[in-house]
């Protein structure tokens, strides 16, 4: 609440503080359901459905429950040129995905192809939670992986 | 005042009017989705673009002010290609849905791609899916978000209107869908109108669900009778299929556009209001009570029964409950009658009902006649209320009572006062549209028409008067209001010989000074103030009447 | 070496600290600009041929001019970090490496215009660069560099750092502006809605690339002659290209403007790996027009790449080498449009995914010959007729595609299969 109320404080229009907000949602409640955005759009004044209308608007809030680890595998121009395909083939084949499912039966990874993450030199690339990683290549796949701990990520935004 | 030239034709406008509006004054229509004149502006159709001179791009209409010395081309043949890829585009995930779309003949995508040729789809794709299709997302309306064009005029409606902000248009790209938000329904008082201004079938009217082609309708103009404010309408009348739509004549009520009432919008309420006047308890024919019974006769009969009945007592005796559902017309005839001919001094006509929803703040009264102003400049009532006459009724004091339409036995009114009133009275004369507990107690029932079923006209709770018209015959033998007492002081044998109402309201004006000035033709179809002050100039209304896509 | 600018000091341990950073020469231009008038400093940004390094190149120094002197309302910066082009990360290292690179830029121009708020707008994804950010706005503010009456000049500046949330259009200004202030990324229609008269909070807006703004101090250190000399007639100083793709070392490489292609490709990026032949490179980001092997030798300035037919845009450069499927390549940056259009016009809504669903069927073998012209016709339909310039940054690039490598298209179309994975 307090991190809420900062976050508000800091801008002119208290809707302004609309995505901030739901970011902290997100890593508040872990996924942000409809009572989730009345909650917020009470506190904020806003009618609910402008609540909805931005959480379904951007890609990076979570529409469905995610694994313990949300990894972003960039699909797009250079990181698609330099292999993406072959890459998230093995990525699948190491976390433990299936086809037709975006997260892992064991509820610790979750996979989404993404647009382009602003790393191209790093292609092909990825983001686990809020870390980048690339280049990528099968070996580098398989250490990345297994050296990952459950714990939460250092990089956090404050 | 800006001067400028749309289609080399010159027209000066005032500051701030667009160049859609700015061609409408000249008859031109530019083509478009999301504007609407009630509501903010959004320019997100693109259906509108102009050629403007020296603009290097395609202008927007809406969202272009006019300014002086413009020159705007509507037509050219850069403009007719645009208006034809937009609608390509529009159309391209647009679901064959025409032969089970309600929308079907008043569709604005099926009006502009004949009217632009646009005959032959090259979309080999398949279209996309949306979640919600034939969904009710409240009790009036219904939603198929695959037909939606996203024109955004539902959202900016439950927003700026109603301010209940329902609607919102979620996701992003062509996955957008309009909806309400998870759990909640489209629920405002006002929810019919977001049918009116969707133009296309994705916010279709629940109630008018495939009841009848809208090719087979005709329309009427006339006022909502569902409380004071007065709404312009349109009635939408069945005129070629009687066995659709359940044998219902009037199909729907539209609001219609009147910029000192209810601009573009009337309630729900009043929208659907109109089943009693097709409904199974319309009193179709005369009747009098022979014994215990109540049995069919001609208006021969009963006219005469009530004549003979009312020629029997004293004027003191009689008592009046006259009605605000009534027109200003028929008001005006009943104090003729009873007061002025009879000499009759108890005649009232509001009657407290036992619940309503209430007025608001936007267009809904808290009364629930749309004549109550009406009555009160006519000079009723005569009696103190409604409760003074019963009370006199049921010591006995009046031999007769003419009620005109309330259900008295279920009214916020006392009922054991009106049992016993209706009991200790003699006669009971009853005239109006539909049967009801108060009907089964009458002597003599006179079948009156509703308000789409006659001509005349409403004065609501600001003083506007306003002109109804008849869009169905009477149903059976019924007759409007204005006939039968015109007929019954006929057969009282005081010489009355109206032609009608027109005759009528000219006579009204001569002789109840709030109406002075006033004609059916001052009127016009967005009617006029009381204590309107006529001008040797020829009457032009007040401010142009807009035709809107509605 | 030609003269770096930007990224001069990024091999200096803890550059992005405030010590490090003024202990090679930071803050000294907000020192110097603090005893300027604005118009003077403004006026050396013109001269200096300083454009828009986001995508417009637009002359900065007019743009900050758009801005009324005398307005009761309040002034905004938004500064525009949500470097959502494909190709494009240069931003991603000047938040990292050089943000009071950037704050310095920030202040300066506030201080012009007559700004005392100010937001940077980050893509969602840059979490390291946010937090880096904001430990350097914090780190300003206790040496007074920020806040209340800056280095005793009694101006003063507050700076917001807002995180975004995945979302391209968030990238073009007026679609920016509603983000920030909580809304969908829908931009807005220009006229009115232009940002210098109504932008955020409905108050005049500077709104400015983060590259853009971090050349700012750098001019008032050295003078609008000098920075104009390094670039070319109408475009100032160095910009940083982002290079990627078939090269041997993709990064960041900061050059004078009017550089060739060429030397950037051979010289700087180490040239194609295995040395294969290069078939086509992207100039300025997935928006612009492709250019060809034989064009090598454009300079990468914003008017000669518009001679050459594309644009400069925001710099970031994919060279292909002749493995590369043209069909594959127009049919995933097809996709990409099609997924991020904000869907509030027609045109471009409609017209992205159904050009994407076109590219795919013929990269899927299930093309037909009409489909090639078709793909044509929607994306020139597209153009000139929406709120934004989403739908003809979709529309140009995949023209280039379908115009220039046609015969791939119909390879594709007639054979069900790519020659090109074919024959490598």
């Amino acid at each position: 609440m307090t991190k809420f109320k900062s976050l508000v404080g800091q801008y002119e229009e208290t809707r302004a503080a609309l995505l901030p907000v739901l970011h902290l949602a997100q890593r508040a409640f872990a996924q942000i359901t409809p009572e989730v955005e009345e909650y917020i759009a009470d506190l904020m004044q806003l009618p609910p459905v402008k609540v909805h209308e931005v959480f379904t608007f951007y890609t990076l809030y979570r529409k469905k429950p995610s694994g313990k680890h949300v990894i972003r595998l960039c699909k797009t121009l250079s990181c698609h040129l330099l292999g993406a395909e072959s890459i998230r083939e093995h990525l699948c084949k190491k976390i433990g995905l299936h086809n037709g499912s975006d997260t892992t039966e064991d509820g610790r990874f979750t996979l989404e192809l993404v647009e382009c993450m602003g790393a191209c030199e790093l292609a092909p690339m990825m983001q686990i939670d809020e870390r980048y990683y690339g280049p990528l290549t099968p070996e580098k796949v398989d250490a990345i992986i297994d050296g990952l701990t459950d714990e939460p990520a250092a990089d956090e935004v404050n | 005042m800006p001067t400028l030239t749309i289609d080399g034709q010159q027209v000066t406008v005032p500051e701030k009017t667009n160049v859609i509006e700015a061609a409408k004054t000249l008859g031109i229509e530019i083509p478009h989705y999301c504007y609407h004149p009630g509501l903010s502006v959004a320019g997100n159709c693109r259906m509108c673009m102009v050629e403007i001179e020296k603009a290097p791009k395609l202008a927007i209409g809406c969202f272009t002010p006019c300014t002086e010395g413009m020159v705007v081309f509507t037509n050219t043949e850069k403009v007719k290609q645009a208006r034809k890829d937009v609608l390509e585009f529009l159309l391209s995930n647009h679901p064959l849905d025409c032969p089970v779309c309600d929308q079907a003949g008043e569709c604005w995508l099926q009006i502009y791609y004949m009217q632009h040729g646009q005959y032959e789809s090259r979309m080999m794709e398949n279209k996309i899916k949306k979640s919600k299709k034939a969904t009710s997302i409240g009790p009036h309306v219904n939603l198929d978000q695959e037909r939606c064009v996203l024109c955004g005029r539902c959202v900016r409606f439950c927003d700026e209107i109603t301010k209940t902000h329902e609607l919102g248009i979620f996701g992003r790209g062509n996955r957008e869908e309009l909806d309400v938000f998870p759990g909640k329904q489209l629920d405002n008082r006002y929810s019919g109108n977001v049918v009116d201004i969707c133009p296309v079938g994705a916010l279709t009217d629940r109630d008018f669900r495939f009841q009848v082609r809208v090719w087979y309708l005709g329309v009427q103009d006339s006022v909502c009778p569902g409380c004071s404010r007065g709404c312009n309408i349109q009635i939408h009348y069945n005129r070629n299929r009687p066995h659709h739509g359940h044998g219902r004549r009037v199909a729907r009520l539209k609001p219609r556009y009147n910029s000192h009432v209810n601009q573009f919008w009337m309630c729900d309420e009043g929208r659907y209001g109109y089943k009693f006047v097709d409904a199974g308890d319309r009193i179709i024919s005369p009747m009098l009570r022979r014994g215990a019974e109540l049995q069919m006769a001609t208006w021969g009969e009963t006219l005469a029964a009530s004549a003979e009945r009312i020629r029997a007592v004293n004027p003191s005796q009689i008592g009046v409950i006259a009605w605000p559902q009534l027109t200003n017309e028929e008001l005006y005839l009943v104090r003729r009658l009873f007061v002025d001919g009879l000499g009759c001094k108890n005649v009232s006509f509001s009657v407290p009902s036992k619940k309503d929803g209430g007025g608001d703040d936007f267009l809904i009264t808290a009364d629930k006649n749309p004549n109550t102003r009406g009555a009160g400049e006519i000079g009723l009532p005569i009696a103190d209320s409604t409760g003074d006459i019963l009370q006199a009724a049921s010591r006995g004091e009046f031999k007769l009572l003419h009620i005109f339409g309330h259900d008295l036995l279920s009214s916020g009114l006392d009922q054991p006062l009106v049992e016993s009133a209706l009991a200790a009275t003699e006669t009971v004369i009853f005239q109006g549209s539909n049967s009801h507990l108060t009907v089964d107690r009458a002597d003599i029932v006179l079948p009156s028409a509703t308000f789409a079923e006659k001509s005349g006209s409403f004065t609501n709770f600001e003083g506007r008067v306003q002109r109804i018209h008849e869009a169905v015959p009477p149903l059976g033998d019924a007759l409007p209001d204005w006939q039968i007492l015109n007929r019954m002081a006929r057969a009282l044998e005081m010489g009355w010989d109206y032609q009608g109402t027109e005759h009528i309201f000219k006579e009204l004006a001569e002789n109840v000074a709030a109406f002075s000035g006033l004609s059916y033709c001052v009127l016009g179809d967005q009617g006029e103030l009381l204590g309107y002050k006529p001008t040797n100039e020829a009457h032009i209304p007040t401010e142009p009447v807009t035709t809107v896509i509605i | 070496m030609p003269e770096k600018i930007l990224t001069k000091h990024f091999d200096v341990p803890g550059f992005r600290e405030l010590g490090v950073y003024r202990q090679h020469g930071g803050y000294a231009a907000v020192e110097k600009a603090l005893g300027m008038e604005p118009a003077a400093i403004q006026d050396e940004i013109k001269r200096a041929n300083l454009v828009g390094l986001g995508g417009a190149g637009f002359p900065a120094g007019v743009k900050w001019g758009f801005v009324p002197q005398n307005t009761p309302k309040p002034k905004y910066l938004v500064v525009n970090g949500d470097e959502g082009e494909p190709a494009t990360f240069k931003d991603r290292y000047l938040l990292e490496y050089a943000p009071h690179q950037l704050i310095e830029g920030m202040i300066i121009c506030s201080y012009v215009v007559g700004i005392h708020k100010a937001y940077v707008y980050v893509r969602g994804e840059y979490v390291k660069q946010i937090n880096i950010l904001r430990h350097a706005v914090e780190e300003a503010k206790a040496e007074n560099l920020l806040g209340e009456n800056i280095l005793g000049s009694g101006f003063h500046l507050d700076v917001v750092v807002h995180q975004g949330a995945g979302a391209y259009i968030c990238g073009e200004e007026t679609g920016l502006i509603e983000s920030l202030e909580g809304k969908k990324g829908w931009p807005r229609i220009k006229p009115p809605f232009f940002p210098a008269a109504i932008g955020l909070f409905q108050c005049p807006t500077v709104i400015n690339n983060v590259e853009t703004l971090s050349h700012v101090p750098h001019i008032v250190n050295n003078g609008a002659e000098w920075f104009a000399s390094l670039g070319t007639e109408k475009n100032g100083g160095t910009r940083v290209f982002a290079v990627s793709g078939h090269v041997r070392k993709p990064g960041i490489y900061e050059l004078p403007i009017g550089t060739p292609l060429r030397e950037i490709i051979y010289e700087h990026a180490g040239g194609v790996r295995d040395d294969r032949p290069v078939k086509a490179v992207i100039p300025g980001g997935s928006s612009s027009p492709v250019l060809t092997a034989d064009q090598l030798d454009t300079n990468m300035d914003f008017i000669s790449l518009r001679n050459a037919g594309t644009m400069g845009g925001s710099g970031g450069v994919v060279v292909m080498d002749d493995t590369t499927c043209m069909v594959d390549i127009c049919a995933n940056i097809s996709n990409f449009y099609a997924h991020e259009s904000c869907g509030q016009c027609t045109p471009c809504r409609e017209g992205t995914s159904w050009a994407s669903k076109i590219l795919n069927r013929i990269l899927e073998g299930a093309g037909r010959m009409e489909d090639i012209d078709e793909a044509i016709r929607i994306c020139r339909n597209m153009m000139g007729r929406t709120v934004c310039l989403l739908a003809d940054g979709a529309a140009m690039p995949i023209l280039s595609y379908l115009t220039k490598f046609r015969r791939e298209f119909e390879y594709h179309v007639e054979n069900s299969e790519c020659d090109v994975k074919k024959s490598h």
